[in-house]
């Protein structure tokens, strides 16, 4: 890659021309030299992380003790759009796509955790929910093919944090899955298992492992406080009492309701409501990952596999005949080849790319339309729903007051 | 002979002011309902978005009124070598041969360069599909130029083989490709203003040398509409359908 200001400068020999392209070039010095589209990058500066390697679920054999599991809330990953500067055209494109992935991702480590056997109730929601007692974050850095990044971050409904750092995991070709036809003609690869299972595994780990750090009692003090948490979303003026700050900023709970307490009771009427619509919200997550999936692992070996063709390219560059360097027309030919080639190729890679969002589009429009009575996006959905049962709750509440 | 009586000679004023009143009502209503189906078909301006021309369509090469590279690179030479004449007169005697066949190692001279703009100006038929966001050039053969309708500079390819940057010159598209070992190539469309011409000026020069310049006319014509509509999917490849006529 070469922006060399003089040779650009004395493209053309008219005024008007040099003037031309001195204004198509200077700025485009300004712009940072950019990887190819076949990585679906989001640009997040943070140190690299090892890879995970092979990895164990660490299952438990056992139904754990009902009133020792937590509740986790995968919140939908973020996806850094990419920084306008550094863009290209087409990166639409892919910036569509890891949306896409924020979405899917969420809802394979949903089903690591609930494999584990671990737990209590697993799922992904589109947004932070106040009524879960362990809240994860994802932050997608980087997905193709051959490397998955992610920045993760599990903090309890007391506001401890158990996890915050990068995972990374690679595939080789012994992860991905033959595609077979199906009987309606798609390439299928049915009960495959993500080809960066190990990540999600590694994750699961080592949220048990923080967890194996806690007391019962611990454990027992995190499910209290996400409870006052959820009725003080409910009904803040009421319940926020209950809730303390302590010196190093965890929340705990102040003093008890009775156990009999009418409040207490309408709280948990509400919480299990709250519990039905997110675990219906869970389930159209887990429909839109079923359509996604076999789609999502071609994408994938795609990738993948235009990846190892690039690093083919480029040992075979260094060690094939070359003409380069000497200026004449073989050349010059050659070299104008292996741009327009590289070129071409990136271009089929972007018209598999739209082809995939647009394979997708039913499936994503079908997630976003799915609540009836709410409107807008999942996450525009769920706001709604958090919002109708906080009125609920204060009527109900003023009704019963008013009638005593 | 009848007797008209008042209600009647009312009757028979008001008629006819009533008929025409509708009819007025009628033509009005009629005219903003086309005026509204009117404004339906334009496009939406957005005040945003610059002014572009439009050149999407299919073109094809006037080889009468594009440029011969032969007779190019002759005409090049010999401007190089009065330039060289000129320069080893003012230099006292000195010899000159220009760029002809001096290049350094890494240098290409203007006959390569003229043999490389040849090798990729070879397509008889370019098509363009231009919308709001973007103009597509098609050649057969070549990668696609694809730029932006922006005021920015975009960078529309990179690669470790070389670096494509595009942008506006007024009316005229420009893309600049960067290759490795020195070489640049400038791309400038232009279309004219009855929309019936396309004029393709390249550039390519190497390093500091002198650049050569070819230009190529381009003359609309009706190439026949598409029989299938094809869409790329991931799992089921290229699929078509026929297009209804």
């Amino acid at each position: 890659m070469q922006t060399d200001p003089i040779l650009i400068m004395k493209i053309s020999s008219t005024k008007n021309s040099a003037n031309a392209v001195c204004r198509v070039c200077i700025p485009a010095l300004c712009l940072l030299l950019l990887s190819s589209c076949s990585q679906t990058s989001v640009r997040i500066q943070l140190p690299p992380a090892e890879p995970v390697g092979e990895v164990t679920l660490v299952e438990s054999p056992d139904v754990p003790v009902e009133n020792l599991l937590l509740e986790i809330g995968v919140v939908i990953f973020d996806a850094n759009p990419v920084n306008s500067d550094d863009s290209q055209i087409g990166d639409w494109i892919f910036e569509e796509i890891v949306q896409n992935e924020a979405q899917y991702m969420p809802y394979v480590l949903r089903n690591t955790l609930v494999e584990s056997n671990q737990w209590g109730a697993v799922r992904v929601l589109p947004r932070e929910d106040p009524s879960v007692d362990l809240l994860i974050h994802g932050t997608l850095i980087n997905s193709d093919g051959i490397t998955l990044n992610l920045q993760i971050r599990a903090t309890d409904s007391t506001g401890h944090e158990w996890l915050n750092k990068v995972y990374s995991d690679t595939a080789g070709d012994q992860d991905y899955p033959e595609f077979i036809l199906s009987t309606h003609n798609n390439l299928i690869a049915p009960n495959s298992a993500d080809p960066f299972q190990d990540i999600y595994e590694q994750i699961a780990n080592d949220l048990l492992m923080v967890r194996a750090g806690l007391t019962a009692e611990g454990l027992v003090n995190i499910s209290r406080v996400s409870q006052m948490s959820y009725a003080s979303d409910l009904s803040p003026e009421t319940f926020t009492d209950f809730l303390q700050q302590e010196p190093d900023g965890t929340l705990s709970v102040s003093r008890l309701a009775a156990s009999n307490d009418p409040m207490l009771s309408r709280v948990a009427e509400m919480r299990f409501r709250h519990h039905l619509f997110i675990d219906t919200v869970d389930g159209y997550y887990s429909a839109l990952h079923e359509e996604m999936k076999s789609i999502y692992d071609l994408w994938r070996l795609y990738s993948y596999e235009e990846l190892q063709e690039i690093q083919i390219g480029a040992l075979a560059d260094n060690t094939s005949d070359d003409y380069g360097g000497s200026g004449n027309f073989l050349s010059l030919t050659q070299s104008y080849n292996r741009y327009k080639w590289s070129k071409i190729y990136e271009q089929e890679f972007n018209a598999l790319a739209v082809g995939f969002n647009r394979e997708l589009a039913p499936a994503i429009l079908e997630l976003n339309g799915r609540v009836h009575g709410l409107t807008g996006t999942m996450d525009e959905q769920y706001v709604q729903w958090r919002g109708i049962l906080r009125d609920l709750f204060s009527l109900e509440t003023t009704g019963r007051e008013a009638s005593f | 002979m009848r007797i008209i009586t008042k209600r009647e000679c009312v009757s028979f004023v008001t008629g006819p002011l009533l008929f025409i009143t509708h009819a007025l009502l009628f033509l009005l209503v009629t005219l903003v309902w086309s005026a509204s189906l009117l404004a339906a078909d334009l496009p939406v301006l957005d005040l945003d978005k610059p002014i572009r021309p439009n050149f999407s369509g299919s073109w094809e090469k006037d080889f009468r009124r594009s440029d011969d590279w032969e007779t190019e690179l002759n005409r090049t030479i010999q401007q190089i070598q009065r330039e060289a004449e000129l320069l080893s007169r003012q230099s006292s005697g000195g010899r000159s041969s220009g760029n002809l066949r001096s290049g350094r190692r890494g240098r290409s001279n203007v006959v390569d360069l003229a043999r490389l703009a040849e090798f990729i100006s070879r397509q008889s038929t370019i098509t363009i599909t231009q919308n709001n966001n973007e103009v597509r050039i098609e050649r057969e053969g070549d990668a696609a130029l694809i730029c932006g309708l922006g005021e920015e500079i975009m960078e529309s390819f990179s690669s470790k083989h070389g670096t494509e940057i595009c942008g506006w010159e007024q009316r005229q598209l420009v893309f600049q490709i960067s290759l490795t070992d020195s070489v640049t190539i400038l791309h400038r469309f232009t279309v004219s203003s009855n929309n019936q011409s396309l004029n393709l000026v390249t550039s390519i020069s190497s390093g500091n040398s002198t650049p050569f310049n070819l230009i190529q006319v381009f003359q609309r014509y009706d190439a026949p509409p598409d029989e299938f509509n094809c869409e790329q999917t991931l799992s089921r490849g290229i699929v078509c359908r026929q297009t209804q006529s």
